[in-house]
């Protein structure tokens, strides 16, 4: 709720927030701050702050975390973060209200791996349901209602012929997902790494990978930054940043390890959760197919054009 | 002596309740864990120095918070309730912002200072303030009518009226504002941290629930609440020293 309300107070003042700018710091560094969220998709930065990459660009980072990645699309917005990471659909929403947001970099991608993808749909061990199709009729939590997990959620049922206009989706927070389902409040949830992995370690069943099943190397976020960006930061940022994605894909073990620096997740779900990944170019016609499948469910009054957002 | 006993006996069963609970399967276990796993989560964390990093933070906004509301409440309710005038001018003014929650202006200082400590300042000073204010309106408003003639009689200044007249009055009320303040600043400086993510134990309890960590998010909560505990002790023990002449505190009446 405090997300959304976030995000319509900063449409309605976009036009007289002030944020402040980079600075540049003693030692000649610029000092930009970046909005993330605490969760396994932005590894890389932290990997890359710490392996100098974007020292050698002459950035410094501050990288403050938000609860929720909608908050961090009116703080970009609003000058308050240089550059944010949000999911694909809701940089496509912000973008088709007229939101000046411009992608920068790939952020996270899905492995393509049904069955071993970051993101999927799990119910409990004894549930009825045993396909996608069976999902229909059923009561789905995901954490953002009218998002990207709704719009893939009803993409995977519809492609296994299963009617998604029949599920009943309900909004709660990825932590509490498991829970709903091992009471019984929802049929299934969808879940992203940690909790898939917690999750399926207390025995709950995965049923479908929604983002491998939409798009082999689905782009499902992306760095992005607002409208009126110093161009040469801009580069700076989006070099880093792409080598920092490349690192951690070449080093998944170093990336692991990151996580600890960020998060409290247990040492043995660090070591067994799938990790995304981290291509260096976005996945065009898979951010095309987002689109489309959000114009599809209402989300998107028209078809977007996708050379606002992109880079 | 027997009431710390009788408290200490609370907390006990609370604790023996808690590792009860789970393990009789009454409560799922996985999202509630036995105490003692998150006794043990607490003494983990009570170890690493980003714990104590957070606690600071915390205290800090807290303390920070609490001491500007504390100053602002004092002084405006001093001002107003002695000018009848001003009194009745910011009435209704007052009765109009005091109930606005502090959470509602979160979209607000979300965008003007983002997830820095200003914003959870803004949100603590704001509710901290009118807990202050009304009590110190109140406060002035029971000067008892005979001791202000008096004062007026012997052509006290009006200075001299605020110190030795209105301020001692006050001074009842705006400790136990201050008690209610210290309460209220600590929950909005746990909210802003949690919901807006502005470092501090809030922020903690947030990371440590989007990892998944279930344990280390309850040891955290216990924090929060100990916290509260040691918060309204210290209150009412600075109660007690600033009104130690005061007939509510003497015992030797």
């Amino acid at each position: 709720m405090i997300r959304r309300l976030v995000l319509a107070v900063a449409v309605m003042l976009t036009a007289a927030a002030c944020g402040s700018g980079p600075s540049v710091t003693e030692d000649g560094l610029t000092k930009i701050t970046v909005g993330v969220i605490p969760i396994v998709d932005v590894a890389p930065v932290y990997l890359g702050v710490q392996k100098g990459f974007f020292a050698e660009q002459r950035l410094e980072l501050e990288l403050q975390t938000a609860q929720g990645g909608a908050a961090i699309v009116p703080g970009v917005v609003s000058g308050q973060f240089q550059f944010g990471f949000s999911n694909t659909t809701s940089l496509l929403l912000a973008s088709a209200q007229g939101l000046p947001v411009k992608a920068v970099a790939s952020g996270v991608a899905s492995t393509g791996e049904p069955g071993k993808d970051f993101g999927a749909v799990v119910v409990a061990a004894d549930s009825p349901i045993k396909t996608a199709r069976d999902l229909a009729g059923k009561k789905v939590a995901v954490n953002t209602l009218r998002n990207i997990n709704t719009t893939t959620v009803g993409n995977v049922v519809a492609a296994d012929g299963g009617d998604p206009s029949a599920i009943t989706y309900v909004e709660l927070p990825f932590p509490d997902i498991a829970p709903a389902i091992a009471r019984g409040d929802v049929d299934a949830g969808q879940l992203v790494e940690p909790f898939l992995t917690i999750a399926t370690g207390q025995g709950d069943r995965q049923v479908v990978s929604n983002y491998a099943g939409t798009a082999p190397g689905l782009t499902v976020g992306l760095y992005f930054t607002g409208s009126q960006q110093d161009q040469a930061v801009v580069r700076a940022f989006t070099t880093a940043i792409t080598r920092s994605m490349e690192y951690a894909s070449a080093h998944p073990d170093e990336a692991r390890a990151a996580l600890s620096t960020y998060t409290k997740i247990d040492p043995a779900v660090q070591a067994a959760l799938v990790l995304p990944k981290w291509p260096s170019t976005v996945d065009r016609a898979s951010v095309q197919r987002l689109a489309d499948l959000a114009q599809k469910d209402g989300l998107l009054p028209r078809a977007p054009d996708l050379n606002v957002l992109l880079p | 002596m027997r009431r710390p006993l009788l408290g200490a006996a609370g907390l006990l069963v609370v604790m023996a309740l808690l590792e009860a609970l789970p393990r009789a399967g009454l409560v799922d276990g996985r999202f509630l864990p036995p105490f003692g796993t998150t006794a043990r989560a607490l003494g983990a964390q009570l170890a690493t120095g980003g714990f104590w990093t957070v606690l600071g933070q915390t205290a800090r906004g807290w303390a920070l918070g609490l001491a500007l509301a504390m100053v602002a409440g004092v002084v405006a309710g001093m001002v107003i309730g002695s000018v009848p005038v001003l009194r009745a001018a910011t009435a209704s003014t007052i009765e109009f912002l005091r109930p606005i929650p502090s959470v509602a202006l979160i979209p607000l200082v979300v965008l003007v200072y983002g997830s820095r400590p200003e914003s959870a300042l803004v949100l603590v000073v704001y509710a901290a303030f009118w807990q202050v204010l009304i009590q110190v309106l109140y406060g002035a408003a029971d000067v008892d009518p005979v001791v202000r003639d008096t004062a007026r009689s012997y052509r006290f200044s009006r200075w001299g009226t605020l110190r030795t007249v209105v301020w001692p009055t006050v001074l009842p009320y705006a400790a136990t504002g201050f008690r209610l303040a210290a309460a209220v600043a600590l929950i909005l400086e746990i909210t802003a941290e949690l919901v807006i993510g502005v470092p501090g134990l809030g922020h903690a309890i947030g990371v440590a629930q989007s990892s998944g960590a279930v344990a280390e998010t309850y040891a955290l909560v216990i924090v929060v609440g100990l916290i509260g505990v040691v918060v309204n002790l210290s209150a009412r023990a600075v109660e007690r020293r600033v009104l130690r002449w005061h007939t509510s505190v003497r015992r030797d009446l």
